[in-house]
Order: structure tokens, then sequence, then C-alpha cells
């Protein structure tokens, strides 16, 4: 068969006329939606972080250096660190969870414990990993993200161990675990 | 093709859901909650709706040799529309639904009418199928919903429901919880209720056959 130049023409201008016309939608739903998004994503950050420290605790952004990056990369990517007034640091931990990736935050006290994790965006499956993102209980019928607290040592935290998942969401339970080896990890190497 | 007949396509004689079969993964992995369901019905209806318009405008546009590249191109558009405007203006639902409003781009109903109506018909009938084909979809969603979460976990109208924000509504307790047939709200219980549900609508079907038959 002879394809002519000009059905050529035809498919693929059609084509990029169409995705032309979408992607100016596209941009237009962006513009009107990105300042909204973006709050929405800082009052949750601020929200995560107060959840994992002691009430009252104030934050100061900390520089991430390669060694910290190198330190946790078995485990997460870390996007952001802080200080806590109150000693030891609040960890923004990107793990990877079963639906894509758990954005989280983890605070360690200055003795390297965890004092609390909590997550700031998932897209976990709802109804099951989602459970493990609003820290319903494991099934030992403890808070799935509560039973970090007091924990330490990076890498020593290992779901079906020391980590009860919750049945159905063992995988979401090991993005949470990882994310929490992630942020001791950056701890320790911070020093 | 008149409203009327549309109307009733779209909720019975060619229900999505139960007699066309289309879209079954979203139907089985989302009807946990009464407000996930009708989150998730409202938005394929109007992505469903939009997109139809949209390829019904294009129809004699598009070559056939790449109207299949052209329709996805349509919808994705569509559906990162509603997922942004979700993400920005409606928060709790995006949360809830995650990944499954980015994956309505896949969901086989829209492409379905797409290629099965939307390019063969006028764009009044398509704005009409797409509205009437989210309503049957978005009723058999909201069933899925009722039967699992109250079966399951003894509840009503989880996320809205029951006090406490949009999405985080416990919902009115029927039952006290641990009664609940726990298997209903996992996955498994998706298939069981789907099945149940395309049975029955199968069973409706037929006997209104009959009847039609014997007169």
């Amino acid at each position: 068969m002879k394809i002519s130049p000009k059905f050529v023409l035809k498919v693929a201008g059609t084509l990029t006329a169409i995705s032309l016309v979408v992607a100016a939608l596209l941009g237009v739903v962006n513009m009107i939606t990105k300042d909204q998004i973006a709050a929405i994503n800082e009052a949750n950050t601020k929200a995560a972080l107060a959840a994992v420290a002691p009430e009252g605790a104030a934050f100061d952004p900390v520089e991430i250096t390669d060694d910290v990056i190198a330190a946790a990369k078995d485990y997460g990517t870390i996007s952001e660190i802080y200080t806590m007034s109150t000693g030891g640091y609040a960890v923004k931990v990107i793990a990877s969870g079963s639906q894509g990736n758990i954005e989280m935050i983890v605070g360690v006290d200055a003795d390297g414990a965890i004092t609390g994790v909590s997550i700031v965006s998932n897209s976990e499956t709802g109804g099951i990993g989602s459970k493990v993102m609003e820290n319903k209980p494991n099934d030992a019928g403890v808070g799935v993200l509560d039973q970090f607290v007091g924990m330490s040592g990076a890498g020593s935290l290992v779901v079906k161990s020391n980590i009860t998942p919750i049945s159905g969401a063992t995988v979401s339970t090991n993005g949470v675990t990882a994310g929490a080896n992630a942020a001791l990890a950056a701890v320790e190497a911070l020093g | 093709m008149n409203f009327g007949k549309q109307f009733k396509d779209g909720l019975i004689n060619q229900n999505p859901v139960l007699v066309q079969l289309l879209g079954m993964c979203s139907t089985m992995a989302i009807t946990t909650s009464f407000f996930n369901g009708l989150g998730m019905g409202v938005s394929v209806l109007i992505i469903l709706t939009l997109s139809n318009i949209f390829i019904s405008l294009l129809r004699k546009i598009i070559p056939s040799e790449v109207r299949i590249a052209c329709y996805i191109v349509v919808i994705a558009g569509f559906v990162t529309c509603v997922d942004l405007l979700l993400k920005a203006f409606v928060p709790a639902l995006s949360n809830s639904l995650g990944v499954f409003i980015p994956l309505i781009v896949v969901n086989c109903i829209i492409l379905g009418r797409a290629e099965a109506f939307a390019s063969k018909n006028s764009i009044g009938a398509s704005a009409v199928d797409g509205i009437t084909q989210g309503i049957g979809y978005t009723i058999v969603l909201v069933i899925m919903c009722v039967v699992r979460e109250l079966l399951g976990s003894g509840k009503f109208g989880g996320g809205l429901l029951g006090g406490g924000g949009l999405g985080s509504a416990p919902g009115v307790v029927i039952f006290p919880e641990e009664f609940g047939i726990k298997l209903l709200t996992l996955p498994v219980g998706g298939f069981l209720t789907l099945g149940v549900l395309i049975a029955v609508m199968q069973w409706a079907l037929a006997k209104s056959e009959k009847k039609k038959e014997a007169k």
C-alpha cells in the first residue's frame, strides 16, 4: 500500500491540532488550580509537621547534603529536613507505596528515636492501603503509624518482625516502614 | 433515538456496568464508601459527557485511522482537568479516590461510548448518552457502596453522613462493625457484590423479556 503525503499530513495534522486544543485547555485549568493546590499541599505539610513534633515546636529548614541522600537512598528519597526547636529533626520523605509515592513526615528526637509519623499525600488504594495512611489499627490493635513512635536504628524496622501491618495492606505498610527507615538513616547521617 | 429510550438504555437495558460489563475495575475497587461511590460516579459522568460532546463534534474531522489516539487525547485531557479541579477544590475526594481518578482515562466506559456512540451520533444525542450512561454507572456504584458498607461494616453513607468533614465522616451506624461481613469491604467483596448484582440484573431482564413475549 502506498501512503500518500496528503494522507500523512491529514492524520498527523488532526492529531496535532486536537493535542494543541487539549493542551491549551489543560494550561487554563492548571492556571486556575495551581495556587489552590499549592496552598493545600502547604497546609497539609504544616499539619503533618505539627502532628509529629511535641506541641509548640518551631521548624527551621536544613540543607540536605549528598551524604544524607546517599544514606537514605536504599529506603526512600529525602525531600525536606527541618530542625525542631524541641530537639531533633522532622524529615519529609518520599517512599514508594503500592500505587505510587507516599509523601510522609517523620519526627526524630535528639536521641534518634521516632516521635511520630504522619502522611502528607498518597495514592494508596481506597479502603485497603488508605487504612495505613489513616493510621487505622493494625492486626495487633495499635494505630499502624503510632507503632513507630519510640523506635530507632535505621534499617532495623522490618514489617512482620517489629512492625505489624494491616492485613491486606502489607505493601502500603512496607512503604511507610521504608520511609521511616529513610528518615532515621538521614538523621544518623546528619549526626 | 429519543430521550426516553436513551434514558432507559443507560439505566437498565444497556447499563454500562451490569449489561455492557464495562468499567468493572473501578466499580469493584472504589465502592467502599458512599462518598467514594458518588464522587467517582459524578466524576465519570462529567468526563463522559464532555468527551462524548467533544468527540461527536469532531466525528467528521477525525480520520478513522487515528481515531483511538484522538479519543484518548481528548479523554485524557478532560480527566486531567477533573483531577486538577478535584485536587484544588474537593481535596477530600481526591485523597480518598487517589489513583482511580487518573485511571478514568483507561475506563472502558468512556472509550467504549466514544467508539460505539459519540463517533456516530449528533452532539445532542451524544451529550444525553453521556449523562444517561453516567447516571447508570453512578447508580450501580452507589448500590455497590450501600450493600458493601452496610453488610461489611454496618454503616450507611460513609464519608457524607454522621458528622465530621467531607470524606472523613464515619457514616451512620446501623449495627456494630464487629458483626459485619468483613470480607465484603475487601477487594474480594467487590467481585462477589458485583457478581450478584449482574446476576440479579440478568434475571430481571430475562423476566421482562419473557413477559413481553407472552403478550
